[in-house]
C-alpha cells in the first residue's frame, strides 16, 4: 500500500463506488470525538478496533467506536457532499483534530482506504481499514424505553462505582446493580468487603412494572458517567434486550454487553441492629482518617475506631511507620466499642459524600459490619455504605 | 464448504457434530493431536457449525454454510500465522507504555476469541487469560455460543491456574477449546474438567492419495516420501517443506556420520555454527532435532528388520548401511542425548555449543 502524495491533489475515481466527502466544524467534531474516544481500546491487537467508523448521510456525520464490550455512537451536523462511510485510526485522528485551529474541516475518502483531512492550509492523509471489517454495533431498540432522570443516575453512579470489584474472577461483582421501580430507583455495588447502596425516591419511571434489576458493567458505568457529565440532557433513555444494555443521552447511544450471573443477595448483609451510633462532621472524620492512615499497616490500611463516652478515637500503628491517634469529640452514650476498618474504604465513602455536612457511623460490635450514612442526605436520597470489620 | 472438507478422523468429527445436534457443547474441550493434524481447522469448523446462521445439515448432522456472516467472519481467522503476524505488527506500532501490557489475541468474529501463544516467549500469558475471563461472562453479541480457542498448551503457570477458575464455573453460553499436541502439558485439574477428543494419525496410503489430488505437480516418489514424513498429519503433509526438511536432515546426518566414522570436526563445527540465538535459530534447531529423531527412529526400525516402516525412504540404502554399524544401545543413548538437548533448549542454552557437546558425546559412546 503506498500513500498517495500529500498535496498533489490526486482526484482519481474510487474503487467499488466507495465515497465519502464532508465538511464539519472542528468544534463539533472534536466534541463528539472526545465523547467517543474513551471506548477505543489502547491495548488491542485487533487492528479494526483502534479505528472510528465515520458515516455521512443527509446532513449528519455519525461517529462510532467499539471495543466489542461497549460501543458509543454519536453524531453532529455536517455538510455532506458525498454520503458514505470510512474508518480512521482513532487515536491519531483525535490527537490531530485537537491540534487544528478552529474552522471547517473537510474529510474525504480516497482509494485504498486513505482518508484526506484538510483544514485551512493543513492537509493530511491517514489510512483506515475496510468499512466491512468494522464490527456491527447493536441498534437502539425503540420499544420499552425507560426514561431515567440524568442527574439522579449520575448521582447514583458516583455514589457506588468505587465499590465495584476489580477482581475479574468475581464476575458478578464486576458491575453495579440498577434496580428500577415505578416510583424509585436504586443502585448497589460491592466487592465483598464493602457495599454501597443508594436509593432515590420520588421518581416516576415509565415502562417499569414491579422491579427491574440490571447489572451494569463498570466500564459502561464510567462511560455513562462521562457522557452524563459532558451533556445537559435531563433524561437518559434506557432499554435492553437479551444480550445488550442501551443508554441514549441526547444524540449519543452507549451500548454494553450484559454480564451474566446472579448479583449476590445484598439485602441479607444490610445491618439491622446497629444501634450504637455517633455523628461527626464529614470533613473532620476525613481529616482524621487521612492523618491516622499514614501510620497504618501498608497492606491492610487498618485503623482502629474506639468509641467511648462522648469521644471517637481513631488510631493506627505499624511496626515500620510508628503509631498515630486522633480524637474527635462528639456525643456518644452507648457502651464503649472498638472496631477495625480498612481506612481506604472509609475514605472512598467520605469522598463520595463530599466534605459538607455530617455522617453517621453505626455499629453493633467488633465482629459485625459497620454502616456509614450521610446524616442529612437531602433530595430523597437514601445512601448507605456497609464495611466489613477487620480483626485488629 | 462444510465438514466434508475435513480430511480423516471421521469418527471423532461425527461424535463432535452429534454433540452439537444434541445441544451438548462441552464447556471445555481438548482437541488433541500432533502438529498439522487439523486441530485448529476443526476447531474453527465447529465454531462455524455451532453459530452458522443457516444451519445446514449433511448426513443428518449439523454442518455450516461457509457463506453467512458468522461463518465468513470465523473463517477469516483460518490463516492463523498471518493473523498472528498482523497482531504482532499492530503491537509493535504501539507506544512503549502500551506495548508491554498488550497481548496477542485474534478476534475476527466478536464472539470467537483465539488465543495464540504470545511471542517472543511463545507462552499463553496471564493477560490473555484475563481477557478471556473478562469477556466470557458477558453474553455473546452475534453468536449463539461464544468460543474461546487456545491454540497451544504452553501456559505460564499463573495463566493456567486462572484458566482453571473459569473451568470451575463456566457460563452456559460459552466454551473453551484447548488445542493440544501433548495433553500432558496441561494441568491435571484442567484435563479432568475437559472432554478430550483425539485426532489420530492417518494411514500413509490415504495421505498419498490426498497428496496426489492436491499436489499433482509433485512426482510420485516425492508424494510417497512426504506422506511418510508427515507422520499421519494432514496439515503437515499438505504444507510439507521438503527442501527445508532435507536441509535439516543433511545436518542431522552430519552429526550421525561424525559419530560413526572418523570425526571431521571442521565440517561439524561449520554446521553447528549456523544454529544461532533468536527465534529463527530456535525454529532451525527444533527442525534439526526433529529430523535427527526421525533418522534415529528409522535406524532402529532397520535394525529390528522393519524396513517397510522406514519414513526416510529416499535414503534407504544409506540408512541400511549405517544401521549395520550401530547397536540398539547406541540408538538408545543417542535418543536420551537428544532429549537432553531439547531440555537444554527450553532453558535457553547456547544452541551451537549444545549441539557440539551432543555430537561429541555421540562419537564417544
Amino acid at each position: 500500500m503506498s500513500m498517495p502524495g500529500v498535496g498533489t491533489e490526486q482526484e482519481r475515481p474510487l474503487a467499488q463506488g466507495a465515497t465519502m466527502e464532508i465538511s464539519v466544524s472542528r468544534q463539533d467534531l472534536l466534541r463528539e470525538l472526545t465523547a467517543t474516544q474513551s471506548v477505543v481500546e489502547r491495548k488491542t491487537t485487533i487492528p479494526i478496533l483502534s479505528n472510528f467508523l465515520l458515516e455521512a448521510d443527509e446532513d449528519r456525520l455519525t461517529i462510532i467506536a467499539t471495543d466489542l464490550d461497549q460501543s458509543i455512537k454519536t453524531s453532529c451536523a455536517a455538510k455532506v457532499k458525498k454520503p458514505g462511510s470510512c474508518t480512521i485510526p482513532a487515536r491519531k485522528l483525535y490527537d490531530y483534530i485537537k491540534l487544528l485551529p478552529e474552522g471547517d474541516i473537510s474529510i474525504k475518502l480516497m482509494e485504498n482506504h486513505w482518508v484526506q483531512i484538510r483544514s485551512g492550509r493543513s492537509n493530511t492523509k491517514m489510512v483506515g481499514m475496510a468499512r466491512a471489517n468494522f464490527p456491527q454495533v447493536p441498534e437502539f431498540p425503540e420499544t420499552s424505553i425507560t426514561r431515567i432522570p440524568a442527574a439522579s443516575l449520575k448521582g447514583m453512579i458516583s455514589k457506588t462505582i468505587f465499590a465495584i470489584s476489580n477482581e475479574e474472577s468475581r464476575y458478578t461483582l464486576n458491575g453495579a446493580l440498577l434496580i428500577l421501580k415505578v416510583e424509585s430507583m436504586a443502585m448497589v455495588a460491592t466487592d465483598g468487603h464493602r457495599l454501597s447502596h443508594v436509593e432515590k425516591t420520588g421518581e416516576t419511571l415509565t415502562n417499569v412494572s414491579g422491579e427491574k434489576k440490571t447489572l451494569i458493567p463498570r466500564k459502561a458505568l464510567a462511560e455513562l458517567q462521562s457522557l452524563l457529565g459532558s451533556g445537559d440532557d435531563a433524561f437518559v433513555e434506557f432499554a435492553d434486550d437479551e444480550h445488550t444494555l442501551f443508554f441514549r443521552i441526547g444524540r449519543r447511544v452507549l451500548t454494553t454487553r450484559k454480564l451474566s450471573g446472579q448479583f449476590p443477595n445484598y439485602e441479607a448483609v444490610m445491618p439491622r441492629d446497629n444501634t450504637k451510633f455517633v455523628v461527626v462532621r464529614s470533613q473532620d472524620l476525613m481529616g482524621s482518617i487521612q492523618r491516622v492512615a499514614q501510620f497504618a499497616d501498608e497492606r491492610s490500611g487498618a485503623i482502629k475506631m474506639r468509641l467511648e463516652q462522648n469521644e471517637l478515637k481513631i488510631s493506627s500503628s505499624s511496626t515500620d511507620a510508628g503509631e498515630s491517634e486522633d480524637t474527635i469529640e462528639t456525643p456518644y452514650n452507648f457502651d464503649p466499642i472498638v472496631v477495625g476498618f480498612n481506612s481506604a474504604y472509609m475514605i472512598d465513602f467520605l469522598k463520595a459524600v463530599g466534605s459538607e455536612g455530617e455522617v453517621r457511623l453505626e455499629f453493633k460490635d467488633a465482629q459485625s459490619a459497620g454502616q456509614m450514612r450521610p446524616e442529612d442526605p437531602g433530595e430523597d436520597y437514601k445512601y448507605r455504605y456497609i464495611i466489613m470489620p477487620m480483626r485488629i | 464448504m462444510g465438514f466434508d472438507a475435513f480430511f480423516g478422523n471421521a469418527t471423532t468429527v461425527r461424535h463432535l457434530r452429534e454433540g452439537i445436534r444434541a445441544g451438548r457443547i462441552p464447556p471445555a474441550l481438548i482437541l488433541a493431536g500432533p502438529k498439522g493434524s487439523g486441530k485448529y481447522t476443526l476447531a474453527l469448523m465447529l465454531a462455524q457449525a455451532i453459530n452458522c446462521l443457516r444451519q445446514p445439515e449433511s448426513d443428518g448432522l449439523p454442518d455450516f454454510c461457509g457463506e453467512c456472516k458468522n461463518c465468513l467472519r470465523i473463517a477469516e481467522a483460518q490463516p492463523l500465522e498471518t493473523r498472528v503476524e498482523e497482531a504482532v505488527t499492530a503491537r509493535e506500532d504501539m507506544r512503549d507504555a502500551d506495548k508491554k501490557e498488550t497481548r496477542i489475541l485474534i478476534q475476527t468474529h466478536p464472539d470467537i476469541l483465539i488465543v495464540p501463544p504470545d511471542p517472543p516467549q511463545l507462552l499463553i500469558k496471564m493477560g490473555q487469560v484475563r481477557r478471556v475471563i473478562h469477556s466470557m461472562y458477558r453474553f455473546p453479541s452475534d453468536a449463539r455460543h461464544a468460543i474461546y480457542i487456545f491454540t497451544s498448551t504452553a501456559f505460564m503457570k499463573e495463566a493456567a491456574n486462572s484458566l482453571l477458575k473459569i473451568l470451575e464455573e463456566p457460563p452456559a453460553f460459552a466454551s473453551i477449546f484447548l488445542l493440544a499436541e501433548n495433553t500432558g502439558e496441561l494441568l491435571p485439574t484442567i484435563r479432568s474438567r475437559s472432554v478430550v477428543y483425539r485426532l489420530g494419525a492417518l494411514p500413509t496410503a490415504s495421505l498419498e492419495a490426498l497428496l496426489s489430488q492436491r499436489h499433482p505437480e509433485w512426482k510420485p516418489p516425492q508424494r510417497a516420501l512426504v506422506a511418510r514424513l508427515a507422520e499421519g498429519a494432514v496439515g503437515r503433509a499438505l504444507g510439507f517443506d521438503l527442501p527445508g526438511y532435507a536441509a535439516s536432515r543433511q545436518d542431522a546426518l552430519i552429526m550421525i556420520k561424525n559419530a560413526l566414522t572418523e570425526p571431521d570436526h571442521s565440517v561439524l563445527f561449520r554446521m553447528t555454527e549456523t544454529y544461532r540465538a533468536g527465534a529463527d535459530g530456535q525454529q532451525k534447531t527444533s527442525a534439526l532435532l526433529r529430523a535427527l529423531s526421525s533418522l534415529l527412529e528409522d535406524l532402529m526400525l532397520l535394525q529390528s528388520g522393519a524396513a517397510s516402516l522406514v519414513r526416510n525412504i529416499d535414503m534407504l540404502p544409506e540408512l541400511t548401511r549405517l544401521s549395520t554399524a550401530i547397536s540398539l544401545g547406541w540408538i538408545e543413548s543417542a535418543a536420551r542425548g537428544l532429549n537432553q538437548v531439547e531440555a537444554g533448549m527450553r532453558r535457553n542454552l547456547l544452541r551451537s555449543l549444545s549441539l557440539d557437546a551432543f555430537a561429541t558425546e555421540l562419537a564417544s559412546s
